[in-house]
């Protein structure tokens, strides 16, 4: 197996994630964000995306929260581990590989979360701190939870980060167990806006 | 498996862990898939064979959803449908049997792997005992299926006209109150009916349920198709052990209680009783009608008394099977090893309230000295991913693989040695699963409505988590007259919330306003949870979603202040009178207009104005196909997969394939007459060349006999390697061999001659 073969199992996978944490967890109601996400479906504002439907588990804690899904992702205000915050997952098309496909989900969380910071029903009660992100893939079969899949991906998700932020990220290590799907914790170091991260994006792309 | 390593496929991956036949089943699938994809396979036809592998459609997969103000397509991507009228795409269900609930630590891991990997992170206890995952697309359904039969699951015959999960009381081997563990024979019986022939030409469901005793709810055999419950008696000195044997029970818009059969079947008799049960249903069962095809419509139509003596008509010619007693070693060997020795609560008062509110409604002292069962409430059946590997550690650490699924959609430990129930109850909060309440008011019961359930009309899991606040909040439970009651909620009349059975029980309707449409339900009281599912409620009235917490308070209220000592709300309802429960109400029916008060007009949960726009077509009862499509169908994945073999290089594979069709294809047609035909070639040629070709039933109109004889050639060939030319050619033959068998079968009609 060389190198370059044990990246390309991981990379490859259409199943990446990203997780930004909200500012202020005590803040939040999920049952407040159901009308909005339906909201966001009629009124189309998830670019790229088949929105589906909204599915609500605000009754279950610390779980998915509120999910709107979609056909090729699902944007998720979930409280995993006690956490709030946004997360965006793809779904069984990969929207480009390795690196490219790191930055591609960073931007649909980002959009996302903007919307969100940005929802009038909101108040802008909703900020997230972008100094800590959590990157993962939920997919068991190219992407064990272990130091191995860790090594594979760190090159591309640093660089991803890197271009991102502007400068290396401060630390990145395995935060999942070996029976939960692959997560890695990152700490960027620095904590620009939702926006600001968007135009780096689009500095970048342009 | 290690890392970032290259991997294969959870095919690969898990190769030496699947049972072969397990493998081999989900394979056929996969090609199932493959051929429908291609548009090869007929889409009813593909739709039940999905359904029969646990894989069920979802609202809005006809492609259409409402957004609140209009409703939209949904562009998925071109593709052909999965069942009429059901896109590719659109994410499904998938419904995964737990026979009688059982689950091992292992297997947990793996249910809180699959919601991550395929669903939305969620895994949700069905009334039946299963496990659902949804938003799962077909597309994951194969590796799904995969990782599933490598600890031992199966989603096979799940869903669609075929023998549903086999459920019994989540306590059995441990009560106190029953004749004697049923565990081992509900195992026995989903092995001896999963795949059965004789139960693979149903016109609809079939759910079978086990009792260890006639007072207690737990198995709910009153409601089901086939009920039993565990009997013993003493003949010369020897305890026997056996069944009072039921069928007909179901509950629907029309509820049925079920009928005895036998108040003693053996449990020698039991399976072949039971297999002559399915024949008379697969016979004599409503086909054309789907809405009357259940056996309590068969049971009803006939009587018990001829529907008895035609179960005894039909028991008497069953061919002998020696599985019917060859599980009874199975039954004498099974046992649960508690991890932990038996010990004894100390009770000296440092325990906290918590603790004490939790022991008091979710632990039940075990039959066996020193061990308790602890039952883990969940809301309305969901349990996050998280949640699972923690219980599956929690369970490692104090009872081994002694868990179960409930029908009240929770999750009981068994084996809990008393002396670690503080210990327990600590770990079990520690991730949010040590919640008091269990199995009282504040436990409630919904099926998925109109959150992902294609039939939902309202959103009984919008209100019962609405319902579950307020009992809370009134503290109902703490009221020793309300605790042991029930509430449960069904999203529509198809009554999966099992409402019928509740003491407050729910079911979604909807009613017109002016121009605009409002979300009710329809009132349901005074059913029995008890005695199986003893009785069922009164219908009462419909009343508007929005008011059904003033209903559920206002109910309570006049039961405890009104009813007589000891007094059980069945009674007290039965007391009431529907005249005077409507009256009571009748306020409660009100709808404002919508510019007073829209709220009205959406649904709990659900802020979008309410529409019966994504109500869809139902797949509960799939579509009836009969069993010779199946044995049809089967043939040309054959045939597909000679052809693969054949354009891989492998003759000898590809040639033994080809003649395989053939024979699959004939024995399908033996089938509609001789039911117990074996799976022989030399008695299916038999049975073919005597009853098909020697009658000319077979023969082309215009080529007479040629396509019979391409099987009659193919066996006489054998297996000796032919040339490539020549096994190309059988192949073809294979194919129009097949075509000949569907043209046959088109001549004698849909359901072939009587079985
Ligand atoms: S009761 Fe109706 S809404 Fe509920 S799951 Fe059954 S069919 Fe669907």
């Amino acid at each position: 197996m060389t190198p370059v073969e044990s990246k390309v199992d991981a990379l490859s996978s259409p199943e990446f994630n990203v997780k930004l944490f909200v500012e202020n967890p005590a803040g939040v109601d999920l049952e407040e964000l159901i009308p909005v996400f339906h909201r966001w479906i009629r009124e189309e504002l998830l670019e790229d995306e088949l929105p589906i439907d909204v599915a609500g588990y605000a009754r279950v804690p610390k779980g998915p929260g509120v999910v709107i899904v979609c056909d090729h992702a699902h944007y998720y205000f979930d409280e995993r581990a006690g956490r709030p915050g946004l997360r965006y997952r793809g779904r069984r098309v990969a929207r480009g590989e390795g690196e490219e496909g790191i930055t591609r989900a960073f931007r649909s969380l980002l959009r996302a979360a903007a919307l969100l910071e940005k929802e009038p029903a909101l108040g802008g009660r909703y900020r997230f701190r972008t100094d800590q992100v959590e990157f993962g893939i939920n997919d068991r079969l190219r992407a064990p939870s272990d130091a191995q899949t860790l090594a594979a991906v760190r090159p591309a998700l640093e660089s991803a980060v890197k271009a991102l932020y502007g400068k290396p990220a401060k630390s990145m290590a395995l935060a999942s167990g070996p029976r939960e799907p692959f997560m890695v914790s990152i700490e960027t170091g620095t904590s620009p806006s939702v926006e600001a991260l968007l135009g780096q994006l689009a500095a970048v792309a342009g | 498996m290690t890392g970032g390593a290259m991997k294969g496929t959870w095919a690969t991956e898990l190769r030496d862990r699947i049972p072969e036949v397990l493998g081999r089943e989900i394979d056929i699938f996969e090609t199932q898939m493959d051929l429908r994809s291609r548009g090869d396979v007929d889409e009813k036809l593909f739709a039940e064979t999905r359904l029969r592998r646990g894989v069920y459609g979802q609202r809005y997969d006809n492609g259409h959803r409402y957004d609140g103000e209009r409703t939209r397509h949904l562009e998925y991507r071109e593709h052909p449908t999965k069942g009429v009228d059901t896109m590719w795409d659109a994410p499904g269900m998938v419904r995964i049997k737990v026979p009688y609930g059982a689950l091992t630590r292992e297997q947990m891991d793996v249910l809180a792997a699959l919601a991550e990997d395929y669903s939305d992170g969620i895994s949700h206890v069905t009334t039946r005992q299963d496990i659902q995952l949804h938003f799962v697309h077909i597309e994951d359904t194969p590796d799904l299926m995969r990782r599933l039969a490598a600890v031992g699951i199966t989603t096979r015959e799940a869903c669609g006209n075929s023998v549903r999960n086999v459920t019994a009381c989540p306590l059995a081997g441990v009560c106190k109150t029953e004749a004697f563990d049923v565990s081992p024979y509900a195992d026995a019986l989903m092995k001896f009916l999963l795949g059965h022939p004789d139960v693979q030409d149903f016109g609809r469901k079939f759910k079978p349920a086990l009792s260890g005793c006639a007072h207690e709810a737990c198995g709910l055999v009153n409601m089901h198709d086939l009920g039993l419950i565990a009997k013993t008696r003493t003949e010369n000195g020897k305890v026997l052990r056996g069944f009072a044997f039921y069928v007909g029970g179901g509950l629907g818009a029309i509820p049925h209680p079920a009928q005895l059969v036998d108040e003693f079947v053996t449990e020698e008799e039991l399976f072949p009783l039971t297999q002559a049960v399915c024949r008379v249903f697969a016979r004599l069962g409503e086909k054309a009608n789907r809405g009357r095809a259940r056996i309590k419509f068969l049971v009803a139509k006939l009587g018990i008394e001829e529907f008895r003596r035609l179960v005894i008509e039909e028991r008497a010619k069953l061919p002998h099977d020696p599985r019917w007693t060859s599980y009874l070693v199975d039954v004498a060997a099974y046992k649960e090893t508690p991890a932990r020795a038996p010990g004894g609560l100390v009770t000296n008062g440092g325990q906290s309230a918590g603790f004490r509110a939790w022991h008091k409604t979710n632990v039940r002292a075990q039959r066996q000295d020193g061990y308790a069962v602890v039952t883990v409430k969940l809301p309305l059946g969901d349990i996050t991913s998280d949640q699972m590997r923690s219980l599956a550690d929690i369970a490692g650490e104090f009872t081994g693989d002694n868990v179960r699924l409930t029908v009240e959609q929770n999750i009981v430990l068994r084996w809990v040695s008393e002396a670690d129930l503080p210990r327990l109850h600590a770990a079990l909060e520690a991730v949010d699963l040590g919640q008091a309440g269990a199995e009282t008011i504040a436990d409630l019961t919904s099926c998925p409505g109109t959150d992902t359930c294609k039939l939902g009309i309202a959103s009984s899991r919008g209100l019962t988590a609405e319902l579950s606040k307020r009992v809370q909040e009134l503290d109902l439970a703490s009221e020793e007259a309300l605790q042991g009651l029930r509430i449960k909620a069904s999203g529509c009349f198809n009554s999966c919330g099992q409402h019928h059975i509740a003491d407050l029980g729910f079911y979604g309707i909807s009613r017109k306003k002016g121009n605009r449409l409002v979300p009710h339900f329809q009132v349901v009281l005074g059913g029995k949870w008890t005695e199986n599912g003893g009785s069922f409620g009164l219908a009462t009235l419909a009343i508007p979603s929005k008011n059904i917490p003033e209903v559920v308070r206002r109910v309570t209220g006049r039961f405890v202040k009104e009813r007589e000592p000891d007094e059980s709300f069945t009674d007290f309802i039965g007391r009431l009178g529907k005249a005077e429960v409507k009256n009571f109400l009748q306020d409660l029916t009100a709808v404002p207009a919508y510019e007073e008060d829209p709220s009205y007009y959406s649904d709990w949960g659900d802020p979008r104005v309410y529409t019966m726009d994504d109500y869809g077509e139902g797949e509960c009862a799939g579509e009836i196909v009969p069993r010779v499509e199946f044995g049809l169908q089967a043939s040309e994945r054959e045939v597909f997969e000679a052809q693969l073999f054949l354009d891989a290089g492998d003759l000898p594979k590809a040639q033994d394939m080809a003649y395989r069709a053939m024979l699959t294809a004939a024995k399908a047609l033996v089938q509609t007459e001789f039911l117990d035909i074996r799976d022989d070639a030399n008695d299916i040629l038999r049975e073919f060349r005597t009853r098909f070709h020697e009658t000319k039933r077979f023969h082309d109109k215009f080529a007479g006999p040629k396509f019979a004889n391409y099987l009659f050639a193919a066996q006489e060939a054998g297996a000796d390697g032919g040339r490539p030319d020549q096994v190309r050619q059988r192949v073809q033959e294979a194919q129009l061999f097949i075509e000949a068998a569907y043209a046959c079968y088109e001549k004698m009609g849909t359901w072939g001659a009587p079985a």
